[in-house]
C-alpha cells in the first residue's frame, strides 16, 4: 500500500512537471486559450503513436498536430473548431471522445441495456421465488414415502 | 425445453464474445484514419524537390489519375517499395511524390540542408528506382497535416477531378496493388 501511494504521488509529481514545461514553453494571451489548449493536447490523439495523446506523444505528425492546435488556439478559435478541423482531417479517430453515429450508438446503448436486463432478471427471480408455495397432507404423504424409499436403498446397497 | 435453452444463454454468449474477439485480433487500427476520404485535394502551392523555383499546386495535378506517394528517404519501407512502385511506373501508372521531411523544424530551421537532401534522394532513387513524375516537397508538413498523413509511406489515389479515392497506410506491394488499388483504378475507367 506504501509503494502504491509512493508510485501515486511520484506520477502526480510528474504529471504536474509536465504541465509546468507546457507553461513555460507556450505564451498565451490569455488564462481561457491556454486552458482550452491543454484540453485539446490532452484529447486529441496521435494518429501515429495510437494509444498516445499529442501531448504525450513525440511522432513528428504528434507535434504537427500540437503546433497547430497552438496556431488555432492563438488565432482565437473555439474549441470545437479545433476539433472539427482535426477530425476533418484525420477522421473521428483523432479525437478521444467518440461522437453518437450509427456505428457508436452501442457504446450508448449496451451499458442501459445490460443494467436494465440485469435488474429484470433480479425482480424476476425475486417475483418466483415470493410466490406462495401450496403444501398439502397428500405431499406430506408423498415424501414420508420418498424419504423411506430412499433410505431403505441405503440399506440395501 | 426452456430450461435447456436457459442453459445454453452463456454458452451463447461465450461463442458470441468468441466471434466478436477472434474479429479483433485481424483488424487494422491504422485503416480508421480516413478523413479526407471523397473530399477533392486540398489546394496547395509547394516547390518542386529539385528546384524550388518550380511551384505546384493543386491545379497542375488535374486531368489524370494519380498516385500520390508520400514518402522520405529516411524511411525503410518507402525506400522498399521503390522497387514495385517503379514498376508500376512502368506500367503506365502516372506516380506522383510528396516529400516528407521528418527533419525539418521549423524552430530549428537552419539545421537542414537542402542540397544534401537532394543528393540524397537522387542516390536513393537512383539505386532502388525512381517511380515519380516529380516529387513536391513538403517542408512544413502542411500537406500532409491537410491529407491526414500520419507517417510514411502512405499513398492516395486521386482521380482525374482531383477527389481522394483512397488512401492507403503502409507498403504497397502487389498484393495490396490486387486487393485494393487496380478494382479502384478499374472503376475510374469510363
Amino acid at each position: 500500500m506504501k509503494k502504491l501511494m509512493l508510485a501515486l504521488a511520484l506520477l502526480a509529481g510528474l504529471w504536474s512537471l509536465s504541465a509546468h514545461a507546457v507553461e513555460d514553453k507556450y505564451q498565451f494571451k490569455n488564462a481561457e486559450r491556454e486552458q482550452t489548449f491543454k484540453e485539446l493536447v490532452q484529447e486529441l490523439r496521435c494518429p501515429k503513436c495510437q494509444n498516445q495523446n499529442i501531448a504525450d506523444s513525440d511522432a513528428v505528425v504528434a507535434k504537427d498536430l500540437r503546433d497547430r492546435v497552438l496556431d488555432m488556439v492563438q488565432e482565437g478559435k473555439s474549441k470545437q473548431e479545433v476539433i472539427d478541423f482535426m477530425i476533418d482531417r484525420y477522421g473521428y479517430f483523432v479525437h478521444y471522445q467518440p461522437p453518437v453515429t450509427p456505428a457508436t450508438i452501442v457504446l450508448w446503448v449496451m451499458p442501459v441495456v445490460i443494467l436494465v436486463l440485469g435488474f429484470g432478471f433480479i425482480v424476476f427471480r425475486q417475483k418466483k421465488a415470493a410466490r406462495k408455495q401450496s403444501w398439502s397432507p397428500e405431499d406430506e404423504q408423498k415424501l414420508a414415502e420418498l424419504i423411506k424409499q430412499s433410505q431403505r436403498k441405503e440399506r440395501t446397497s | 425445453m426452456n430450461k435447456k435453452f436457459l442453459g445454453l444463454v452463456p454458452l451463447l454468449i461465450f461463442v458470441l464474445l468468441c466471434v466478436f474477439l477472434y474479429q479483433g485480433l485481424f483488424g487494422n487500427p491504422r485503416e480508421l484514419q480516413t478523413g479526407r476520404l471523397g473530399h477533392t485535394m486540398p489546394a496547395f502551392e509547394l516547390p518542386d524537390l529539385m528546384d524550388e523555383r518550380k511551384r505546384w499546386t493543386d491545379q497542375d495535378l488535374l486531368g489524370e489519375v494519380y498516385l500520390l506517394n508520400v514518402w522520405g528517404t529516411w524511411c525503410p519501407t518507402c525506400i522498399a517499395e521503390l522497387g514495385y512502385l517503379t514498376e508500376l511506373r512502368e506500367q503506365g501508372v502516372r506516380i506522383i511524390g510528396l516529400y516528407y521531411e521528418q527533419a525539418y523544424d521549423p524552430d530549428f530551421g537552419d539545421q537542414f540542408d537542402i542540397d544534401y537532401l537532394r543528393a540524397d534522394v537522387q542516390q536513393m532513387l537512383s539505386r532502388a528506382g525512381d517511380p515519380y513524375q516529380f516529387n513536391i516537397l513538403d517542408l512544413e508538413r502542411t500537406l500532409a497535416l491537410d491529407l491526414g498523413v500520419s507517417g510514411a509511406p502512405e499513398t492516395f489515389l486521386v482521380d482525374k477531378n482531383g477527389k481522394i479515392i483512397l488512401h492507403h497506410t503502409g507498403d504497397i506491394n502487389p498484393r495490396v496493388w490486387r486487393s485494393k488499388f487496380a478494382p479502384a483504378i478499374q472503376e475510374l475507367q469510363p
